[in-house]
């Protein structure tokens, strides 16, 4: 026993200085189990003196789990033994002289003596952090399903920066293992701009460190285990505790929106130039419908700032018939709607934001991107256009109706100018017929005049009702016998056909569609024309019909009359316009006018064909009669 | 050429003509062609009626044997007077010549259905009328057998 005790004492020397330098109670104990040795700390934590536990089993300070350790029985080897003697935070519990119990970590150690293995036992007392972890579980145990249920991952840290909860959302993140975190400093999640939220320093006061805690939207850096850094968009709330205020971060991985928001400012910056030195208002969209992307006449076409458009609903400025482009529904396949994408001129109507409306004119063109296929609006103000049609169709109606009116005008006015004409006539044609002869010869001759003048405007009159008939009391198109129409023309002629001697030759003559009575009347002008612009000799008049592709007829009527000067062709169908004087060849100067009227009203056209003294061609072409099979 | 009627006694026709140029035009060409032809003239188709039914001034009119209506008239047109006639068991025997300026499809169409016994446009030329009115004459007063007229006063 005294070589041991002196061996003892010896060993004891030899390691006095180190045990006393360390921060933690030290303990050695041989392979029975009793203390050898001791430090200060562990006098003071256990409220012993040394002398008190020198030689005494490690059992009467800790109770359980370490003396078991020591010894190789009947279970284990020597080696086992040992092995297990060897470990790091290993929780037991103290118990100080006065019976009460504490909870420790130990830390073993073996050491080589000549009495064999000896073991070091760091003793460290870690009541502050049992009790702080006791709390904790409990909060966890509180907020564990509000924490998982969060889409986002939720950090829950004090006011020294430490990270006191999380949750899976949390560790996927940012890659690590629950326990990884717990207790671990949050800057080696979020190495800036979070942690300094949460202290007070000689910068700012507690009030303000805690009004910063509180935030939406504040973009940081996260980084994971691996080293890697990702854009984070943090949400901070306070959390009252008994520990103080924590901070509840909820962390938002904005990787996905901010390679968009990339995407987009650099295809921004590529088509900005494009954009905006375009004269339209332009608009990209995306599949949703929303606005990704506009240029300056897009802004003060609808009266928006860029930003309060940007992401929005175009719906907003364009309610209707063009988001319903945009979308593959249960109507229509995703191809169909990409179709609909691509057009040109659609017509509909924009909004501004005062809630006015207008009407615009869209072309789309597809753009692809690696958000998928977006949609390029070029989007036009055509209100001055719009404003435009509409009063070119008012013009026209009013043209129109003013046309119809005058025909009207025309038409009534030569109607009621007769009768009182025709009294002029008949009275004057009964003066000269009773009084000729039997006034003096100046009377005779004013009568004369006076007649004749009555007689040339009845004329006049008469063909100005015929022209003005032709627009308003035409009659339907019908199938038509054209050579019954000549032969009524002809019978209509008789009289001068007799007194000239004319012969007047047809070919066989198609069935047209023609208002009869019109058709009967243009032959009579021509043919009429064609007898009475003779030069001395038999007037020879023949009228054919070929066929001129369509289903159309081309009418010839061919003399061998006086001719007309190709200078005249254009002149002769106006109205009024004669090329004779009165004494040799009397006339009003309609009749041609009329017959181009008809004609065009048929929907075809008159021309003549001729040279002076080699008579005349007047060429016009019907529309013929579909054959019945 | 003195033409009377069957039982010697002078025809009686009644002109309904608002314009006294065209009276005057036609009893002129009547004149013409038969001095025995005796004409009324009613101005408008109120007057026509009152003559045709004898009311007050027209108390003792003879009945005309043939009627010259125009059809555009003040107050009652002639188309009115047609109607009304027609209508009219005691007078719908009388002919009537519809002589007017109108050549409107719509009123020889609406003319004939309402049973005028012809109708006549009236020629722009004084010749043209002079020989229209002599046709007149000649078939409505000459040629053809007109009821016996009961009701003559």
């Amino acid at each position: 026993m005294n070589r041991d005790l002196i061996e003892r004492k010896e060993s004891g020397a030899k390691y006095r200085g180190l045990l006393e330098a360390a921060p933690d109670a030290m303990v050695v104990v041989n392979q029975s189990g009793e203390i050898v040795l001791l430090n200060l700390q562990a006098e003071k934590r256990f409220g012993y003196r040394r002398d008190e536990l020198l030689g005494q089993q490690v059992t009467s300070i800790i109770p359980e789990g370490f003396a078991e350790r020591l010894i190789a029985d009947a279970l284990r080897s020597a080696e086992d033994a040992l092995a297990q003697q060897i470990g790091t935070g290993i929780e037991l519990n103290g118990r100080r002289k006065d019976g009460s119990e504490f909870p420790i970590e130990i830390m073993l150690s073996p050491l080589k003596s000549a009495e064999g293995i000896l073991v070091t036992a760091a003793i460290r007392d870690i009541s502050v952090r049992k009790s702080a972890e006791r709390h904790l579980a409990q909060m966890e145990g509180r907020y564990r399903g509000l924490l998982e249920a969060a889409p986002d991952a939720m950090l829950v840290v004090n006011q020294a920066g430490e990270i006191v909860l999380l949750n899976v959302q949390a560790e996927k993140q940012f890659g690590y293992r629950r326990d990884e975190l717990l207790g671990q400093k949050v800057k080696n999640l979020i190495p800036e701009g979070f942690a300094e939220r949460l202290i007070a320093d000689s910068t700012r006061s507690a009030a303000e460190a805690l009004a910063q805690q509180i935030g939406t939207g504040i973009e940081l850096i996260g980084r994971r285990k691996n080293g890697s850094d990702f854009p984070i968009e943090l949400m901070l709330s306070p959390l009252e505790s008994t520990e103080g205020i924590l901070v509840t971060a909820a962390i938002r991985d904005i990787s996905a929106r901010k390679g968009a928001e990339k995407h987009l400012a650099q295809m921004e910056e590529r088509y900005r130039g494009l954009l905006e030195a375009a004269p339209d208002a332009m608009v990209v969209v995306n599949q949703g419908g929303e606005i990704v992307l506009l240029n300056l006449q897009a802004e003060k076409q609808f009266g928006y700032r860029r930003d309060e458009l940007l992401g929005q609903k175009v719906k907003n400025i364009i309610p209707e018939g063009f988001a319903e482009r945009l979308v593959a529904d249960a109507l229509r396949s995703a191809e169909d709607a990409l179709a609909q994408q691509i057009g040109t001129g659609i017509e509909l109507i924009g909004r501004r934001k005062n809630g006015s409306d207008f009407p615009i004119e869209l072309m789309l063109s597809p753009l692809e991107s690696t958000e998928g296929i977006l949609v390029t609006a070029a989007i036009r103000d055509i209100t001055l256009r719009k404003k435009g049609e509409a009063d070119l169709l008012n013009k026209v109606e009013e043209l129109k109706l003013s046309n119809d009116e005058l025909g009207q005008f025309a038409y009534i006015a030569s109607h009621d100018l007769q009768e009182p004409l025709r009294m002029v006539a008949s009275y004057t044609q009964l003066l000269s017929r009773r009084y000729k002869g039997k006034l003096d010869s100046d009377a005779d001759e004013f009568i004369a005049f006076a007649v004749d003048g009555a007689s040339r405007m009845q004329r006049l009159i008469q063909d100005l009702l015929a022209y003005s008939r032709v627009g308003t009391k035409g009659q339907e198109l019908l199938n038509t016998s054209s050579e019954e129409s000549l032969e009524r023309a002809l019978i209509n002629l008789r009289g001068a056909i007799e007194a000239s001697g004319a012969l007047v030759t047809h070919d066989p003559l198609p069935p047209v569609a023609a208002d009869e009575m019109q058709l009967i009347q243009l032959f009579q002008n021509l043919v009429g024309n064609a007898i009475k612009y003779q030069s001395p000799g038999i007037p020879k008049v023949h009228i054919s019909a070929m066929q001129n592709g369509g289903g159309k007829w081309m009418f010839a009527v061919k003399d061998n009359g006086l001719g007309i000067d190709p200078q005249y062709f254009e002149k002769i169908f106006g109205m009024f316009q004669r090329l004779h004087k009165r004494e040799e060849f009397a006339g009003t100067g309609i009749g041609l006018a009329i017959c181009k009227k008809i004609v065009e009203r048929h929907g075809g056209s008159i021309s003549v064909e001729s040279q002076p003294g080699q008579g005349s061609t007047f060429s016009f072409a019907l529309a013929g009669i579909e054959e019945e099979s | 050429m003195k033409v009377t009627g069957e039982n010697g006694m002078p025809v009686e026709v009644l002109l309904v003509e608002d314009s006294p140029g065209d009276v005057r035009l036609t009893r002129e060409a009547f004149g013409e062609v038969n001095s025995s032809i005796r004409l009324h003239v009613a101005a408008d188709g109120l007057e026509a009626m009152a003559f045709l039914k004898r009311e007050g001034v027209h108390a003792r009119a003879p009945r005309p044997g043939i009627i010259l209506l125009d059809l555009n008239l003040p107050k009652m047109d002639g188309r009115e007077v047609l109607a009304q006639i027609k209508a009219d068991s005691s007078l719908k025997t009388i002919p009537i010549v519809i002589l007017t300026t109108s050549n409107s499809q719509v009123d020889i169409a609406k003319s004939y259905q309402l049973q005028a016994n012809c109708y006549l446009s009236k020629p722009v030329q004084l010749d043209a009328f002079e020989s229209l009115v002599k046709s007149i004459n000649d078939f409505w007063l000459t040629k053809v057998k007109l009821p016996m007229q009961r009701q003559s006063a």
